[in-house]
């Protein structure tokens, strides 16, 4: 924190303000990745060609997958695709730019993802880095809800219609990208925006 | 320093100590600060489901600071995850869990089965491990003289535990309700941790007792097991070549 000057905020309250930032589907393209990616079976797979294409079509529709074990064949294949599409995807480039805004304005900034980071660290992180996107830590979390409100985290910006609806009831104001299969979501406080541009006086007013 | 933090130091000696993986409760911003003193560095953090359960994945933590977590850990303030070297380890371990998506930390018949057999494999190897109950099923450890390359450990390992499912399976048990992983995976590297002795499971907050032919011990006596284990089990590497030749034989 060498030379950091502090923000109005920060000399008003004592506290750094934060923001925490969902990444697929709010910072990239991750969807439009796995729909339109040409994915390569290959024998490390341990399955048959024919078996990957039904792996990999049950993985686009997104079918509910009704399995008693933790562990399968196919979670293992899913994860396979995924890492594929952590790195392949594109990053949105007015978010990129609203991110290295608020981190001059010396918020702190937390990346906030569904993503097994065990295993997605290393991609995630030089994802990032090879994107231009500045931030302080990186957390997974089932509920970000749940992070945000117990880690004192005003902001999230996500795509989960679970948190968007259930953000308002805890106190977390939660922005999300205005993609079509959120048009439907009920009216409450969060704010659906077109450009990440759009954020920055809902924060800083 | 506690006694019980010299015997976890020399059990786990060969591992790298410069990085862990935290469960602890603690959280939030002023917390992190106090946690990544001392130059230590946060890799990512977790918020579990289980509670308020966080986890952290640390980096380049300075000696005196990981004698702080340890000290924390068999305080059971919180525990501490270790991971393998990259290239060679002096230890090894299988790792059996309930592969169910509920309930899962129940013992089931495969897991009683499994880790039982894999005790009389290894004990007939010569190699007699040390069994930690793990909360959703077994660590079942093997301490080495000294550090044996990855890949034949892996090797090894892999060998034991092909020989355990396929036992399973003759047996007439779904081996696909036991998630049997092994470890150092030369495929992975830096991504799997495994807790310590001393800790306590975050969900049903079970002490990872030591299991043994008799059945599982208190935590006093598991202690003194491990103290003793630690003193006269270790396992030759000359032990360890034969165990190697004569699984390689079986297959």
């Amino acid at each position: 924190m060498a030379g950091y000057v502090l923000s109005r905020h920060e000399e008003t309250t004592g506290l750094m303000r934060t923001i925490a930032i969902d990444l697929d589907d709010t910072l990239n393209n991750f969807e439009e990745t796995l729909q339109t990616t040409t994915f390569q079976h290959d024998v490390t797979y341990g399955f048959s060609a024919q078996v990957f294409e039904e792996y990999l079509t049950r993985l686009r529709q997104g079918a509910a997958v009704n399995e008693d074990l933790l562990s399968t064949e196919y979670s293992f294949f899913k994860y396979q695709i995924h890492q594929q599409c952590y790195q392949r995807a594109t990053a949105r480039a007015d978010g990129v730019e609203f991110i290295r805004r608020l981190k001059r304005d010396g918020w702190r900034i937390v990346i906030c993802t569904y993503r097994d980071l065990r295993r997605a660290q290393d991609c995630t992180r030089k994802w990032l880095r090879d994107n231009g996107v500045p931030f302080d830590h990186l957390f997974m979390a089932w509920n970000k809800i749940v992070f945000c409100r117990v880690w004192g985290i005003e902001y999230l910006v996500d795509d989960d219609p679970f948190n968007i609806i259930q953000g308002e009831k805890h106190g977390v104001s939660v922005f999300y990208p205005a993609l079509d299969r959120l048009k439907e979501l009920q009216p409450n406080r969060a704010r659906a925006f077109h450009s990440f541009s759009e954020i920055l006086p809902w924060i800083t007013g | 320093m506690d006694h019980r933090v010299g015997l976890l130091k020399e059990f786990y000696a060969g591992l790298p100590q410069d990085r862990v993986k935290l469960e602890i409760r603690e959280h939030g911003f002023a917390f992190l600060e106090k946690l990544l003193s001392g130059g230590v560095t946060l890799d990512y953090g977790e918020l579990t489901l289980t509670d308020l359960l966080h986890k952290y994945k640390l980096t380049n933590i300075p000696p005196y600071r990981m004698d702080e977590l340890l000290e924390a850990h068999v305080a059971k303030r919180c525990n501490v995850c270790l991971y393998f070297e990259p290239t060679a380890n002096s230890l090894f371990c299988f790792n059996l869990d309930n592969n169910h998506k509920t309930n899962n930390t129940v013992i089931i018949p495969e897991m009683d089965y499994a880790v039982k057999a894999l005790r009389d494999l290894l004990c007939v190897l010569g190699c007699e491990p040390l069994i930690l109950a793990s909360g959703r099923g077994y660590h079942v450890w093997g301490r080495l003289e000294r550090a044996v390359d990855n890949d034949r450990l892996y090797e090894f390992l892999s060998r034991a535990a092909v020989r355990i499912l396929a036992q399973l399976h003759s047996s007439g048990f779904e081996h696909q309700k036991i998630k049997f992983n092994v470890y150092p995976d030369k495929r992975i590297r830096g991504v799997v941790s495994l807790r310590l002795f001393g800790s306590e499971h975050a969900k049903n907050k079970v002490f990872s007792k030591v299991c043994t032919p008799e059945g599982l011990l208190d935590e006093a006596a598991s202690w003194a097991y491990f103290e003793n284990y630690l003193a006269s089990r270790t396992i030759s590497l000359e032990t360890f070549d034969a165990a190697c030749v004569e699984l390689g034989r079986s297959f």
